[in-house]
């Protein structure tokens, strides 16, 4: 029986099984992954506040917060803000993407220098460019945006005052944010695809936009849809920058779901609140990235 | 040549390593960046402070100055004692409090800590904080705004306000040469103001999504007699009166946005140095600031430009009514269950906060002597203050306040930019903080 529990420890722990060298991995995914998850999950099914020590297991949180008409309000912000960040970080990263690789092979000179001016939007804190932004987007006479427009004979634009216009700044400002990103990874992409097959594409008299339908989108297909779904998760979970720029407002025309959950918990206090809002956002990040991956696979790229 | 190099090196080296340990204030000093007294000191307190309130506040070198000489003076006095310090970057402070409450909940919050005033209340019924030992003639003579918060129903005080600040009128002189008496007033006086030169706005105040829009605004109903909450927390501002005075104060920020007396600009406005800037620009005839902005106006205005400013009590709905004014600030609590270490944390609050911390900042005292006894708040414009903060009104400290704040931004929000009217405002937002009510008495 003895040899037989050593042989399984050394089956288990043999150096040809996965197991001893995964387990630092799974310990911290554990510890810093996995069980903050279940704390959240837990919290979402109590009534836990942070002004009482006491809570009791409840479905009514979960009641409350979907019986809110707010929510649905929330959400349909979220998926305008999250929609136009990804459809335009995708395509403003392919367009900046294409226009650096054609330069690279042309070997004009400043390309390194390019890529540092659109990377340097992608490494600073979104903190600091909600602030930046604020400053840009000030509907005070001194407001940069507004000192630019009225150089040109415009007037003042209400970028952040009107909800419509706010709503749209704001994805604007995440654009400018997550664009270079986007730029980084299709130009990788780009540098992947085999110069021979523009090659035969001229040989056979491909027109530019015919090369750009026919070679370069189905060859970046894989990196796009990689890049869709980070771009998602990535805007999902972005309320660092809208909180300096907008605060969520006016009223709550720029509030995301990730910026109620941070005010459900930092502002009212209801912890049990903020952990369902944070379940939701687990699950439409989850049900996303399932769809895309089955979309992935479907096209056999997975 | 190299031994001349190799010199230079370790020259520097050994400067670079001095600093560092200066810098730090040294291991044996008496101040470093973490710690107030000598590292071997017997008897230990831990205390979170505000950076602002710290010998490392970093925006404003006089005050960091100040609590370095605060400090070490206490430091020299109590040779028993070190205080370990935990320091909160000023941008985190509203977060932290959310923190601090949490871990006060599970019994590790630190022995002595800045409770911002607005949540103070909140700790004391949660039976967070311990009563401080402080003498009945020191409770008389804080402000009644004051006792109402940090004494208890057994007469204790459960936390030390030791500096406040009022909301008042700011206004130009020059376009605006009488103090507006009532909303009216001051709407007729902001459109003549830009009437007289088109380049200003009229008035300027809070009305973003921010801590700030509900509790300036909130004067306007208080001085109408209004009552977010019954005494046992409840929520009535959507009742009776005091609904009514809660439309009337959203009819008349929404009166000002709709003559042109203020922008619609108002409503992305979550920051008082956004008044700052507009006098600087020139682009204000009047705007609801507060105290704390006298000093810096006063610094950075040309001195022709800051003569045209004077200050004045917030105007009312009617010409009678008392001139309600929010008050802020922050207390110091004690969380230990050590006797020494509370009694460690009224010393050190008293020594170095209540009057001389007050004399570093600038920021308003609680008690109207200190405002005679200080070299600070000697200039006329202070007994205005003194004044106003008669008029005080602190925001009740129940635990439903923060989704009435919340809401109460939400709905003159949606009022300033047309997407509810005031009626619909004000019972979405009584309908969502009821229903938070209920939910926290569960």
């Amino acid at each position: 029986m003895a040899a037989k529990r050593g042989m399984g420890f050394r089956t288990l722990l043999g150096e040809n099984r996965p197991t001893l060298w995964m387990a630092p991995l799974l310990a911290v995914v554990t510890l810093f992954y996995l069980y903050p998850a279940i704390e959240v999950l837990r919290y979402s099914l109590t009534n836990a506040s942070l002004q009482r020590a006491d809570y009791v297991y409840t479905l009514d949180t979960f009641i409350r917060v979907l019986s809110d008409p707010v929510l649905y309000e929330v959400l349909k912000t979220t998926a305008i803000f999250v929609i136009a960040s990804v459809v335009l970080q995708i395509v403003l990263g392919l367009i900046i993407a294409v226009a650096v690789n054609r330069a690279r092979k042309r070997r004009l000179p400043g390309m390194v220098f390019m890529r540092s001016i659109v990377l340097s939007a992608w490494v600073m804190p979104g903190v600091v460019i909600g602030i930046v932004w604020s400053i840009v987007l000030n509907e005070a006479p001194y407001g940069l945006a507004n000192l630019v427009l009225a150089a040109f004979g415009f007037g003042n634009v209400p970028w952040l005052s009107t909800p419509s216009l706010a709503l749209m700044s704001i994805i604007v400002a995440n654009v400018w944010r997550g664009t270079a990103f986007s730029m980084i990874l299709q130009y990788a992409g780009l540098q992947s695809i085999p110069d021979e097959l523009y090659e035969a594409a001229k040989v056979d008299g491909a027109s530019v936009l015919q090369n750009f339908w026919y070679i370069t989108i189905p060859q970046l297909r894989p990196i796009l849809m990689i890049n869709v779904i980070l771009i998602t998760i990535s805007t999902l979970n972005t309320f660092d920058m809208i909180l300096p720029l907008t605060g969520g407002g006016p009223g709550q025309a720029t509030e995301v779901l990730s910026l109620r959950t941070y005010n459900v918990i930092f502002q009212q206090y209801s912890l049990a609140g903020g952990a369902v809002l944070a379940v939701i956002m687990l699950f439409i990040s989850m049900v996303l990235t399932l769809a895309y991956r089955r979309l992935l696979r479907s096209e056999g790229t997975l | 040549m190299n031994a001349w190099i190799r010199l230079c090196v370790r020259l520097a080296l050994v400067l670079v390593v001095a600093g560092i340990a200066m810098g730090c204030g040294g291991s044996g000093g008496l101040l470093t960046l973490d710690r107030i007294g000598k590292e071997d000191a017997p008897k230990t307190m831990t205390v979170q402070l505000n950076n602002s309130y710290t010998h490392q506040n970093a925006t404003t070198q006089s005050w960091a100055d100040g609590f370095e000489k605060l400090f070490t003076k206490f430091a020299k006095e109590h040779p028993d004692w070190k205080l370990e310090l935990k320091i909160i970057p000023d941008a985190q402070t509203t977060q932290e409090q959310a923190r601090l409450l949490e871990q006060a909940r599970v019994g590790r919050a630190p022995d002595c800590a800045n409770v911002d005033s607005f949540v103070v209340a909140q700790f004391i019924e949660q039976g967070a904080l311990k009563p401080l030992p402080v003498s009945q003639e020191e409770i008389d003579g804080l402000f009644p705004f004051v006792k109402d918060v940090v004494v208890d129903d057994d007469g204790k005080m459960y936390a030390y306000w030791w500096a406040t600040d009022v909301r008042m009128l700011y206004r130009r002189t020059d376009l605006v040469p009488e103090a507006p008496r009532t909303w009216d007033e001051l709407i007729q006086s902001a459109k003549a103001a830009k009437q007289k030169d088109s380049k200003v706005d009229g008035y300027l105040f809070n009305g973003g999504r921010w801590e700030g829009t509900t509790f300036d605004n909130l004067a306007h109903f208080w001085s109408q007699g209004g009552e977010l909450v019954d005494d046992q927390g409840k929520p009535i501002f959507g009742e009776g009166k005091n609904r009514t005075y809660m439309i009337n104060m959203m009819n008349f920020l929404k009166e000002a946005v709709d003559s042109g007396a203020s922008p619609k600009q108002v409503v992305t406005i979550t920051d008082y140095a956004e008044f700052e800037a507009a006098a600087q620009a020139q682009t204000v005839a009047m705007f609801q600031g507060g105290d704390f902005q006298y000093p810096p106006l006063k610094e950075s205005l040309p001195p022709e430009q800051f003569k045209k400013y004077e200050i004045s009590l917030l105007p009312t709905m009617n010409p009678n009514d008392p001139q309600t004014t929010g008050t802020g600030g922050w207390t110091m609590g004690a969380f230990s269950d050590d006797p020494e270490k509370v009694k460690m944390c009224a010393e050190f609050t008293k020594d170095v906060y209540v009057g001389a911390g007050n004399q570093v900042t600038g920021q308003l005292p609680t008690n109207p002597e200190l405002f005679d006894s200080l070299d600070k708040f000697q200039d006329p414009i202070y007994d205005q203050f003194k004044e106003a903060l008669t008029y005080g009104e602190a925001r009740p400290g129940v635990p439903v306040y923060p989704e009435i704040s919340t809401q109460l931004q939400i709905a003159i929000g949606t009022v300033l930019t047309g997407e509810a009217t005031p009626e619909e405002a004000v019972d979405t937002a009584y309908k969502a903080s009821l229903s938070a009510y209920n939910e926290l008495k569960k």
